[in-house]
């Protein structure tokens, strides 16, 4: 599934369009500790956290995960936003909890690579 | 003149929930005192209403305490924050409790106790010091900072509310003072930040048990701050600079006390017979025997304010422990001769380390005194005098 039909399924806020909202997404990651995504994280994956550091835009490019979703409505920092225009990293914003939107994001078929 | 302090950053007291409720002033100084700190930091989570009962206790006792914070950042990363006075550390705190949300559950969480300087309870806390601030690591070094403190991420070797592990890595342009280590044998990893390490202890127990040793002229905020810059020769000490020829300059600052106008320092290296031998001698007032007995002793002193380099007991052990023995001759009026052997062999001779550095230290910070430095390795002599410089 691509990240555009997940912004629209899930009602998605898109805070940073400079990334591939096209791209094929291979599966999800979640986690609020940076070191486990670097460790975990996959390529393609969309990662769910409630970090709003720009260290987020980083770790999502060094992993060439495919986006990032701010989950309990939590808005990126100025610096995030701007970092993830530079790096083409999209993040999205939704207003559920982390438990509540990873559950419809496997119902829509996007499932843990490990 | 320069000496040798151990320092302990890091410690909690009773006001932390999660720290134990024997953690009050005296009992922490008089903890620091039989582990050996002469300085320690009181760094509660978010708050810093304990600092300066503790900093009471701690001038009864001649302990140096540093008033601080560990305020955790909205990342979850906690970020010590070391002041000169409570008032840099007060201004912290008001900053911090307008961006900490919520109420302590005493049953969840633990006791929050404010004391005095005589372990009484006065009050007890109700804000929830173990949540997170609203604060960006960024806003939380900036206030430091503003404030006029030191920076310090906490145990960045430990993955939960370590900066590393909530963020991956050090957010680059952070302006960090120095990072801290939890397990000391880490502390010769490269982080782009000075390194030190301390305990972070909640019990009694605990407190020293980590430790980072200085190179300051005293037990205080300001030298600190100028050993984490390396300023004007104040250095943090690795265990790899813990060599012999830091000894050596501690012995000598003796002599410097002991107002000698000529110092010796021979260095001899027989690699035949296994021998390492080191002479430091000068002309100063000297000891008699009973203060010649006392100075092989780690406590004592002829300095009142502050309790720094060992000196001789340190080379003593030094040499004891490298195979080797220490003998000092001393005459009131006369001067001391100091003569150290090591088994250049055995496993635990320190390194001599940067001989040169030491020579250049004492010859800059004392052009009044005369120094000789000769230092025979296997037939080679080099040898230099201080006075044929000061001809030119």
């Amino acid at each position: 599934m691509k990240i555009t039909e997940l912004v629209q399924q899930l009602n998605l806020s898109v805070r940073s369009t400079a990334g591939d909202l096209d791209r094929e997404v291979t599966g999800g990651y979640a986690s609020d500790l940076l070191s486990d995504v670097l460790a975990n994280g996959e390529p393609g994956n969309l990662w769910v956290t409630l970090q709003i550091h720009q260290n987020i835009v980083a770790v999502a490019s060094m992993k060439d995960l495919a986006g990032i979703i701010l989950v309990n409505g939590r808005e990126p920092e100025q610096d995030t936003i701007e970092k993830a225009e530079a790096e083409n990293i999209a993040i999205m914003v939704t207003e559920l909890s982390t438990f509540e939107l990873v559950g419809r994001l496997y119902g829509l078929g996007i499932t843990g690579t490990k | 003149m320069m000496g040798k302090i151990r320092a302990d950053l890091h410690m909690h007291t009773c006001l932390s929930p999660c720290g134990d409720d024997q953690m009050r002033a005296t009992a922490i100084v008089e903890q620091a005192a039989r582990a050996g700190l002469d300085m320690i930091g009181i760094c509660d989570h978010n708050s810093a209403e304990n600092a300066g009962a503790v900093m009471s206790a701690g001038s009864r006792a001649g302990l140096a305490v540093i008033p601080g914070m560990e305020v955790t950042s909205r990342e979850e990363v906690h970020i010590l924050g070391l002041f000169r006075n409570t008032e840099g550390v007060i201004d912290l705190q008001t900053v911090v409790y307008e961006n900490l949300p919520g109420e302590n559950d005493q049953e969840a969480f633990g006791s929050q106790l404010v004391i005095d300087d005589r372990d009484c309870v006065v009050a007890t806390s109700d804000k929830l010091l173990i949540g997170a601030t609203n604060l960006a690591v960024e806003q939380v070094v900036g206030a430091i900072h503003q404030f006029g403190g030191l920076a310090i991420a906490s145990h960045v070797d430990r993955e939960r509310f370590g900066i590393i592990g909530q963020l991956g890595f050090i957010p680059e342009g952070l302006g960090l003072d120095a990072v801290e280590v939890a397990d000391a044998s880490l502390s010769q990893w490269d982080y782009a930040y000075p390194v030190v390490a301390s305990s972070d202890a909640h019990y009694l127990k605990d407190v020293g048990r980590n430790s980072t040793c200085f190179s300051v002229e005293d037990a205080s905020f300001d030298e600190i701050v100028k050993a984490l810059n390396s300023e004007g020769g104040r250095r943090i000490i690795t265990k790899e600079m813990e060599d012999l020829s830091l000894h050596i300059l501690d012995v000598a600052e003796n002599s410097i006390m002991a107002s000698a106008s000529k110092i010796e320092i021979r260095i001899t290296e027989d690699k035949a017979n296994d021998l390492l031998t080191i002479e430091i001698s000068d002309d100063g007032k000297g000891m008699d025997e009973e203060t010649l007995k006392k100075a092989l002793d780690p406590f004592f002193t002829t300095r009142k304010t502050r309790r720094v380099g060992l000196g001789l007991s340190m080379l003593a052990q030094a040499s004891r422990e490298g195979g080797g023995q220490m003998d000092v001759s001393s005459r009131p009026n006369e001067g001391t001769a100091v003569r150290a052997t090591f088994r250049l062999s055995h496993p635990d001779c320190k390194p001599m380390g940067d001989i040169a550095e030491t020579v250049r230290t004492l010859v800059i910070a004392h052009p009044e005194i005369d120094f000789v430095f000769e230092h025979k390795s296997n037939g080679s002599i080099f040898r230099f005098d201080s006075r044929e410089i000061k001809k030119r």
